[in-house]
């Protein structure tokens, strides 16, 4: 019987995490570069598709931060100022990972499928 | 005693925070329309001179390299050149220029609302559901609820236009020069670039120069006329200052009101009252430090507001700081000193709330674990 080691399943978890969304991401924005380079031109679809997957990415960093960062904060002033909206530090962390995980994997798609282009 | 772990800890968290804010603004600047190049050479610039820029800028290679040199360039701190504002300065020297005008406001801002809404908040707890507590509690909730681009101009009809008691817009009167530079026994010195430190310096150097070289005490009488430069930066200063804490001391009142009420009900309060304490050392010195805690993590909060408030502040009262300056670099596509200025507010906004990390830790060490 395989021994239990907290610290593997401690990774485990977060690269399952990260990964499901970055694949999810890899696909999404292969399919979206295709489509934008059918439609208007490969340039485009690349800068534009790379630009979004970026956002999601930046934007998923800075909330996993911010969340790190003064999570447990904003969980005491939502308590005190009586506007308790069930948001937790912890669920925006997880939240968070999935959004930075999609939007590196639809920048990965990109820089795959833009040599492929027309 | 704060641990050295857990400043480091934070201090460690602000790269990922930097590395967010890079990437989400060469993202939003990639997707923004207009191109750089033709920005820079204007729109009836010939399309050959237009791609060779292009060239030059490194704008025709693939977007995941210009992402890596941005990168590598954003982690030296380096922002390029303005394209446009300041036409081929470096950023950093544009954002030194004006980062000191928006952290003065920022800063007396914050002040300002420390110093009136700690202690109406504390009032407001004192005299529960009396009167007083009603009318604070009425001026928060409006305080929290007025945008400052609607305050800004309010404030300005009526201390400035109808009782014309404040100048309306700049950072010091026409009749005054800003110098760059002070002289201390014969030393040139800087100055910080905050007009109303700027001034108290200067005309201290003169008040101070003519009783030992001039006027001897006698100059005290013309008190006033010494201090001229620094009270009109004063009285440019106040309208928005006054704007931009108003928001924040409504948030910081109702905050320690609710937690004031909060720390008043616990047993050891009640233990001090019990042992014959008397109300006002009570509320003081048990009530207040404790109730600040969760107070004192907003102001940290609070001040990307105030960043973020000093934009519109200074667009308002024609305030040549950081925050006009990015509204400007914005219209005009100036794409380095917008990227240059929303990081130095990234920067700002993460050390404050690291200093204020530190204070809380170091008023309830239970939070360093």
């Amino acid at each position: 019987m395989a021994r239990y080691d907290p610290l593997l399943a401690w990774f485990r978890r977060r690269l399952r995490l990260v990964a499901t969304a970055g694949a999810v991401g890899i696909v999404l924005g292969g399919i979206a570069a295709v489509v934008i380079a059918v439609l208007d031109d490969p340039t485009t679809a690349s800068t534009q598709t790379f630009a979004i997957g970026t956002l999601a990415f930046g934007f998923g960093i800075l909330g996993w931060s911010g969340s790190a960062l003064a999570g447990r904060s904003i969980e005491g002033l939502q308590r005190r100022l009586d506007t308790n909206s069930d948001w937790t530090e912890r669920d925006s962390r997880r939240a968070m990972t999935r959004l930075s995980g999609f939007g590196a994997g639809v920048m990965a798609g990109v820089v795959i499928v833009t040599p492929l282009l027309p | 005693m704060v641990s050295k772990r857990f400043i480091a800890k934070r201090l460690l968290l602000l790269v990922p925070v930097l590395f967010g804010v890079a990437t989400v603004v060469f993202a939003i600047l990639h997707l923004a329309p207009g191109d750089p190049a033709r920005v820079i050479l204007g729109q009836r610039a010939p399309t050959q001179q237009v791609v060779q820029l292009r060239r030059e800028l490194g704008l025709n290679d693939p977007i995941w390299v210009q992402y890596g040199r941005f990168l590598a360039d954003t982690a030296q701190l380096d922002f390029g050149q303005s394209y446009q504002i300041a036409k081929g300065s470096p950023v950093w020297d544009v954002l030194a220029d004006r980062l000191p005008v928006t952290i003065e406001l920022a800063i007396y801002g914050q002040i300002t609302a420390i110093l009136l809404g700690i202690p109406l908040g504390v009032l407001s707890a004192v005299k529960q559901d009396s009167l007083t507590d009603h009318v604070t509690r009425i001026g928060a909730l409006t305080g929290i609820s007025v945008p400052i681009f609607w305050s800004g101009p309010l404030v300005l009809l009526v201390f400035a236009t109808f009782l014309g008691w404040l100048p309306t817009s700049g950072r010091i009167g026409s009749t005054f020069f800003l110098e760059d530079h002070w002289v201390l026994f014969g030393t040139q010195l800087p100055l910080t670039g905050m007009v109303s430190i700027d001034t108290f310096i200067l005309d201290t150097g003169a008040f101070v120069q003519s009783i030992l070289y001039g006027e001897g005490l006698g100059a005290f009488a013309s008190l006033t006329e010494y201090y001229a430069s620094f009270i009109s930066a004063v009285q440019h200063l106040l309208l928005p200052v006054l704007t931009l804490g108003i928001y924040s001391m409504a948030l910081l009142s109702r905050m320690m009101r609710s937690s004031m009420l909060e720390v008043i009900r616990q047993d050891y309060i009640r233990t001090a009252r019990a042992k014959g304490q008397g109300e006002r050392i009570t509320i003081l010195k048990h009530g207040l430090r404790n109730a600040l805690i969760p107070v004192i993590t907003v102001i940290g909060i609070q001040f990307g507001t105030l960043l973020g408030g000093a934009v519109l502040t200074e667009t308002v009262f024609g305030i040549g700081g950081i925050g006009q300056l990015l509204v400007a670099a914005i219209g005009a596509t100036d794409y380095p000193l917008v990227q240059g200025t929303v990081l130095v507010f990234a920067l700002l906004f993460t050390l404050v709330n690291l200093g204020v990390d530190v204070t809380y830790s170091y008023l309830d060490p239970r939070i360093q674990q």
